[in-house]
């Protein structure tokens, strides 16, 4: 299992996550800062997730394999 | 640390050996000379295989960050400011201009010249007004200025993609985001592109001068308009602000306002224009994101960002003493962040100076990094790609003229072009005239308070809705 987490402290509101993951992170109406859906991606959307991690700007978000 | 013990003794000698150590590797840093535009991917390989980082005696010495890991960390830094100190009241730092711009030495570049908390406090004002979410609201009236533009020309079968629709779309929104009527915005279109590409010494500046004067009367009136009469917008958001208890300056308010007015028109036109002109020296991907572009038109796009970067880059002053990307630099000196360059390195972007519409993992530095992230990058990314779907549709035939375009003599501040004309097949009008459009365009922005905060509409929206 994939868990995914977003570090707010990082995280500016680019929202490439959102566009790469549309699933799997969702971004605050306010100032579109990320947070992930479900800590846990389901497996259909694991590439997905992988590939915003390699996409954020800030490298904000964090993925453990368990 | 070991500076404190080398540094103890104080000599003037001491200081210069130390000195040329740390500015060991040296590098003449002329971004905003033609040759640098001509020698770009040159200086790019130069710089990230010798330096990254490295001191230039150019534009009163500063270093340069050309590397992505180097760009990134300097970016991010704790010690690193961005504060235009114009009255000499903290510790005289110069912002983000590196040289200074003339023009700009008197007034403050709005947030992005500001340090914590002062600037989190106004970007938290703006952001409800430029979030996703906000910005989707607009998509309905960003195509109806994109289709009035298209209509002028759509007949003729001869378009300029700057002067007929890159220009303007960006500035009506802009406007209306504002609180500005919209049928202003040529009132500010031309002073905000021509302060760009035309040199001090030009025997212009002085007409572009008094354009940019009658932009700032015209805003400053808005500003006074509204606090007197509040109508919804970004002047309204800022126009009643209180920090620490007192009013800020109307000064300080109006380069907010003209950091929103610079960043929302130029940048947006640089992209679409290069984005523009590749797609039609290259029809079979201008054809392919076309057909593919619900699954293309987001990568393609962040992919236009980070290969043409039309903000080059951003200048920033060091704070505190510190060492950084292996490099050692002093409180006081200046730094030059190169987003362009940051963005070709192939340690993170394989084959970096050929466009992928399908690139993985494009964690470009366009919209700049860390706090100052570019707070109107969702506005910038939909207009571009509400235009560039219109002119798919409208004219998909179109070919640009190289004979006719004109390119930024400089790309040391943004990289965008003055003139892009273009021919294609001509086609029916579809919609109003630009002018009846601009009207209608202004009724809507009413009936629907549009430039409403996000905050205030969903909360609208809720009060509206049946309760059970």
């Amino acid at each position: 299992m994939l868990k995914v987490n977003v570090d707010g402290s990082r995280c500016q509101g680019h929202t490439i996550c959102a566009m790469v993951a549309p699933e799997s992170f969702e971004l605050d109406e306010i100032d579109g800062h990320s947070t992930p859906v479900n800590a846990e991606v389901p497996p259909e959307h694991a590439d997905e997730v992988r590939e915003a991690v390699r996409s954020c700007p800030e490298q904000a978000i964090s993925i453990i394999e368990e | 640390m070991t500076t404190e013990t080398t540094a103890s003794v104080d000599s003037g000698s001491d200081a210069a050996t130390d000195d040329d150590a740390r500015k060991e590797k040296r590098y003449s840093f002329e971004r905003h000379s033609p040759e640098y535009r001509e020698n770009f991917l040159d200086t790019t390989r130069e710089m990230q295989e010798q330096c990254p980082v490295a001191w230039s005696d150019t534009y009163g010495g500063h270093w340069v960050a050309a590397s992505s890991d180097a760009v990134f960390e300097l970016a991010r830094c704790p010690y690193v400011s961005n504060d235009h100190d114009v009255r000499g009241q903290r510790k005289g730092y110069k912002g983000i201009n590196v040289p200074t711009a003339e023009r700009a030495s008197g007034v403050r570049g709005g947030i992005l010249e500001m340090d914590e908390p002062e600037h989190s406090f106004f970007r938290s004002i703006l952001n409800p007004y430029l979030s996703p979410a906000a910005v989707k609201r607009w998509v309905p009236f960003i195509d109806k200025v994109v289709h009035a533009c298209i209509d002028e020309k759509i007949e003729s079968g001869r378009i300029d993609f700057v002067d007929d629709l890159a220009n303007i779309v960006p500035a009506v929104l802009t406007l209306a985001m504002l609180g500005i009527p919209v049928e202003k915005w040529t009132i500010y279109n031309e002073p905000v592109h021509a302060a760009v590409y035309t040199p001090p010494d030009s025997p212009d500046a002085p007409r572009v001068a008094e354009l940019h004067r009658q932009l700032g009367i015209d805003l400053i009136t808005n500003l006074f308009e509204i606090r007197a009469n509040p109508r919804p917008g970004l002047i309204n958001a800022v126009a009643n602000a209180a920090i620490d208890g007192g009013a800020p300056d109307d000064m300080e308010l109006l380069g907010i306002l003209s950091l929103v007015i610079g960043g929302g028109f130029d940048t947006t036109t640089a992209l679409t224009a290069h984005a523009l002109e590749w797609l039609s020296d290259n029809t079979d991907q201008r054809a392919r994101l076309s057909v593919e572009r619900d699954t293309l038109i987001n990568p393609a796009t962040e992919e236009f960002l980070r290969y043409f970067t039309p903000a080059a880059g951003d200048g920033r002053t060091i704070a505190e003493d510190c060492e950084v990307a292996d490099t050692e630099f002093r409180e006081g000196e200046r730094l030059w962040l190169s987003w362009a360059m940051a963005n070709r390195d192939p340690s993170l972007f394989p084959e970096p100076n050929t466009i992928d519409m399908e690139r993985k993992g494009n964690r470009h530095f366009s919209s700049g990094l860390g706090v100052h992230r570019c707070i109107g990058s969702n506005v910038a990314r939909t207009v571009f790609k509400r235009m560039l779907v219109a002119v798919f549709d409208r004219m998909p035939d179109y070919v640009c003229d190289p004979e006719g375009t004109v390119h930024y003599d400089s790309i040391g501040v943004i990289q965008g072009m003055r003139h892009l004309p273009a021919t294609f097949a001509p086609g029916p009008r579809t919609h109003k005239p630009l002018a009846d459009t601009l009207v209608e365009l202004q009724q809507m922005v009413e009936d629907e308070r549009l430039a409403e905060p996000l905050s205030i509409a969903r909360k609208r929206e809720s009060d509206a809705a049946p309760s059970d």
